[in-house]
């Protein structure tokens, strides 16, 4: 016997799509007016502009102490986020509305407020071992380890160089020379670095400036990139299905964003490109479901020509019930994997796209097939359905 | 075993030996947002480029007047592309009006009385601008290849953007002058100076900047410090350099050893035999890098001091060689990442993934049973056929383009799902095993195809106008679709062809 969880079941759909679409319609409202007058979008980087400054320390720093220390040389308007490894990550993005007339003074006044961030979180940490001429191994860069290294080790030293920095890449900062065994170094190199080389507190992990132009091109570019690939849907699904069911599909996709837009504005997560590709997935898990739906009803009209539009998505949407689970549940499960395993970057991702795949079936049954339906309510067409 | 079958398994056979022999050849890049590196988004300030091209022209325009005895009051650049004659003599009218008619072709001008304004032919002004940020992408990419970066990117973007990738590069700064130094070299003879502020420096020219001189500040970080009084025209430049390479001064400080091409020697070599005892000022971007004096008559070579470190030292040879930017740089968008947040990045998606995919694939065995391995096998053959389909385009995997596979693995196991549960339909319909599983790998077809095309579609669009991040997401999302239609459909029948014979009693499904 097959292992069935969902027998098809006869559930009548339709009959709540009033319900339905009023509970969609005031969640679209809310979202809608969230964005706009209430909390609005928060622009990431990529879109805001700005300087975002990704910092690791040696040793647990607690957050107050960070912001604190920002605060003590006036960079006290700044967002500070903790990463992944707890006290030893932060996130900075200055938030000084700088406005200029010259864009490239904005940029550099970006940049500058960069510098003093990483500035005032270092303080005077190695200020006394760089003036002894040692060299700090966790910001060193290969050219100058491997003339550190080479008088001493000779033809070793490009092999030392590699291993050290592939270690350094894995941990991100040292914070004691003894981690260097765990790169397979001899007792006399790491002698050799302990005698040559201190441990700076902290080092950066990544720094991004966007200046005023380039955020407002990455804005428009994005923006045109979902329209025409919204136009282009619009026009494959109204020629293979009919003119009302791309409609309905876009009405439905322009509500998935709009949902998962409005709970990053009610959560206060920031909107940044690889966020507009989380969107896009969903939109793109969205319109599978949606189609897959609308095939069904489309071969049904052919079999129950007598039948009302309205009992034929019913009896459709039961009839994909199971598939519709199955699907979503393994989807969900690939993403719940990403949320909870994937890391700091791929967790915020992870996060739009777990809320548009609950979301996107749910649009699927009350929003798709209302719109179609009304629609035809609307504009009564002649019997029959086009292929 | 049903007959016809042969073609069908050498063709998949064939595509998963070429996925996975394209795959383990040919490495997959990663992005920078996976592998650290520095990206940049640079404007190309053209109308330097056209002011250069505007005073050569008035310098052109006072040698012609001078040899053929016109006489002017002052002539003075307004604008880029734009400058005046003041203070002609009417009666020289005609004679002025065949040089300009003769020599300045590319210019537009107009003659009223005393004065002629000249502009720059707007086609004219056009391809200068166009040229400068040509020529500027070819500079940059000089010396980006001769510090030596794997797989830059450096492309042109609109009119006057540059767009610089440079993957896995660890001393971002250092990398960023290397760029954006315009880099024109001078070497000028110093008039006056040094002294320590304007006003000491100009006493004796009545405070006021003689018009055949400049005002220069020495670099600080050089050795050269104070304000300086120099000869506007340079004695060479930049251009007139053969060769140059990374040498020693008399101290044993790092310097840059240069000879000179045969027409800057000769001019080299008149300029400092004239000016023996004086001080002939090193110009690097209108900054003064170091002022030796002239101690002797030299001819074709020579070396540049300035405190230079050992990497200055390289750096400033690598830009030399590449030659000067046409015109300045400004910057639009400046991102480092660092390779550890990559690499974490990497580490943890990789794992998730794997986590992911393995989850899905245990649910679908349970469900399916024996169906279930058939989807497994589906969807190991989808992606190495992904994986081998990026190495092959030289497509970038980045994080975005991680989350275009997870949708393709999602609606690749739709597809199986939808044709089992169609499977699964059929037959409790009452219908042969044999035929139900065609007619639900037929019925299932419609809405597999539309639905993998429309986002295909979708794609194409992002693709097309997206930017980098939105590419990378596109380009895995369309191949991995594609790659479903392949194994859901095609392999996923065929594995049921070769493992269900028309006796059989029970499928498991």
């Amino acid at each position: 016997m097959p292992l069935v969880l969902f027998k098809t079941p006869h559930i009548n759909f339709m009959k709540y799509k009033y319900v339905a679409l009023a509970v969609t319609g005031a969640i679209v409202l809310a979202g809608i007016l969230n964005v706009t007058v209430g909390k609005g979008l928060k622009l990431g980087v990529d879109f805001g502009g700005g300087t975002l400054v990704r910092v690791m320390f040696k040793t647990p720093v607690a957050v107050g102490d960070v912001r604190l220390q920002l605060k003590n040389v006036n960079l006290g308007n700044t967002v500070i986020q903790e990463g992944e490894k707890k006290g030893r990550e932060f996130q900075i993005r200055t938030m000084q509305v700088i406005k200029t007339a010259d864009d490239q003074a904005e940029i550099e006044a970006h940049e500058k407020l960069g510098n003093q961030v990483i500035e005032a979180l270092k303080g005077d940490d190695g200020k006394a071992e760089l003036g002894r001429g040692l060299k700090d191994l966790n910001t060193i860069d290969t050219r100058e380890l491997t003339a550190l290294l080479s008088p001493s080790f000779a033809a070793d030293a490009p092999q030392l160089v590699e291993s050290i920095l592939n270690l350094r890449n894995t941990k991100g900062i040292f914070a004691d020379h003894a981690e260097l065994q765990e790169a397979g170094l001899k007792p006399e190199v790491i002698t050799f670095l302990k005698d040559k080389t201190f441990l700076g507190k902290l080092t950066i992990l990544s720094r991004e400036t966007v200046g005023p132009q380039a955020g407002a091109d990455l804005r428009k570019k994005a923006t045109l990139a979902c329209i025409w690939a919204l136009i282009g849907m619009l026009v494959y699904i109204a020629f293979r299905f009919k003119l009302e069911y791309g409609i309905a599909a876009i009405f439905t996709l322009t509500q998935d964003v709009l949902i998962t837009m409005s709970l990053y504005s009610f959560s206060n997560r920031e909107i940044n490109l690889p966020i507009i590709a989380a969107m896009l997935t969903i939109v793109g898990y969205s319109i599978n479901d949606t189609i897959v739906i609308f095939d069904r009803v489309r071969e049904n009209k052919k079999i129950l020509r007598k039948e009302t539009l309205e009992n034929i998505m019913n009896t459709s949407l039961n009839q994909c019930l199971g598939r519709t689970i199955i699907t979503a549940g393994t989807v969900f499960l690939t993403l719940l994997a990403l949320f909870l395993f994937g890391g700091e970057v791929i967790n915020d991702f992870a996060f739009a796209m777990l809320i548009g795949s609950i979301e996107g079936v749910y649009s699927t049954v009350y929003l798709s097939c209302p719109v179609v339906l009304f629609w035809q309510k609307l504009f009564p067409s002649q019997k029959g359905f086009r292929k | 075993m049903k007959k016809g079958l042969g073609w069908k398994i050498l063709l998949t056979l064939a595509i998963i030996v070429g996925a996975t022999l394209i795959f383990y050849f040919k490495r997959i890049n990663q992005g920078l947002d996976l592998k650290g590196g520095i990206h940049l988004r640079l404007q190309v300030i053209t109308e330097d480029a056209v002011v250069m091209e505007t005073d050569q022209e008035i310098l052109r325009l006072q040698e012609l007047f001078k040899k053929n005895n016109i006489t002017y009051a002052s002539l003075t650049r307004n604008s880029p592309g734009k400058f005046t004659i003041q203070g002609t003599n009417p009666d020289q009218e005609a004679k002025i009006k065949d040089q300009l008619d003769q020599y300045l072709r590319d210019w537009d001008y107009a003659l009223a009385g005393t004065s002629t304004s000249v502009s720059l032919k707007p086609a004219v002004l056009q391809y200068l601008k166009e040229q400068a940020v040509e020529q500027s992408v070819e500079t940059i990419r000089n010396r980006v290849d001769s510090f030596g970066v794997a797989e830059p990117i450096i492309q042109r973007q609109g009119k006057e953007w540059i767009i610089v990738e440079l993957p896995g590069v660890d001393n971002p700064e250092r990398v960023q002058n290397l760029i954006k130094t315009t880099a024109k070299l001078e070497w000028k003879l110093v008039k006056a100076g040094p002294a320590p502020d304007e006003a000491t420096l100009l006493q004796s020219f009545g405070g006021k900047v003689p018009d055949d001189m400049e005002l220069l500040k020495g670099d600080p970080k050089r050795r050269a410090e104070g304000f300086f009084l120099v000869s506007k025209v340079a004695a060479i430049t930049g251009n007139d350099l053969r060769m140059v390479r990374r040498s020693v001064d008399e101290w044993n400080n790092p310097a840059v050893a240069f000879q000179l091409k045969p027409d800057g020697a000769r001019r080299f070599e008149q300029v400092t035999g004239e000016n023996v005892g004086k001080q002939l000022a090193i110009v690097l971007d209108a900054r003064i890098q170091s002022a030796p004096t002239i101690n002797t008559r030299i001819s074709d070579s020579g070396i540049i001091q300035g405190n230079f470190t050992i990497e200055e030292a390289e750096d400033l040879v690598i830009i030399l060689k590449a030659g000067a930017l046409p015109a300045g740089m400004k910057t639009l968008e400046n991102r480092t990442i660092g390779p550890s947040l990559g690499a974490d990045s990497v580490r943890a998606g990789l794992l998730a993934g794997l986590i992911a995919v393995l989850a899905v694939m245990i649910f679908m065995i349970v469900y399916y049973k024996f169906s279930g391995v058939n989807a497994v096998v589906a969807l190991i053959f989808n992606i190495i056929i992904l994986f081998g389909a990026l190495a092959y385009f030289r497509a970038t995997l980045t994080l975005p383009g991680i989350a275009g596979i997870i949708l393709g693995i999602g609606m690749a196991v739709d597809a199986n799902v939808l044709v089992f549960e169609r499977i699964r339909e059929e037959h409790a319909l009452g219908k042969s095993i044999t035929n139900s599983i065609s007619l639900g790998f037929s019925r299932a077809f419609s809405a597999i195809f539309d639905s993998n095309l429309t986002t295909v579609i979708s794609a194409v669009f992002l693709f097309q106008f997206g930017t980098g991040p939105i590419k990378g997401y596109a380009v895995t999302l369309i191949i991995s679709l594609v790659a479903n239609m392949f194994t859901a459909v095609f392999v996923s029948h065929l594995i049921f062809d070769l493992t269900v014979t028309k006796k059989a009693k029970k499928l498991s499904i």
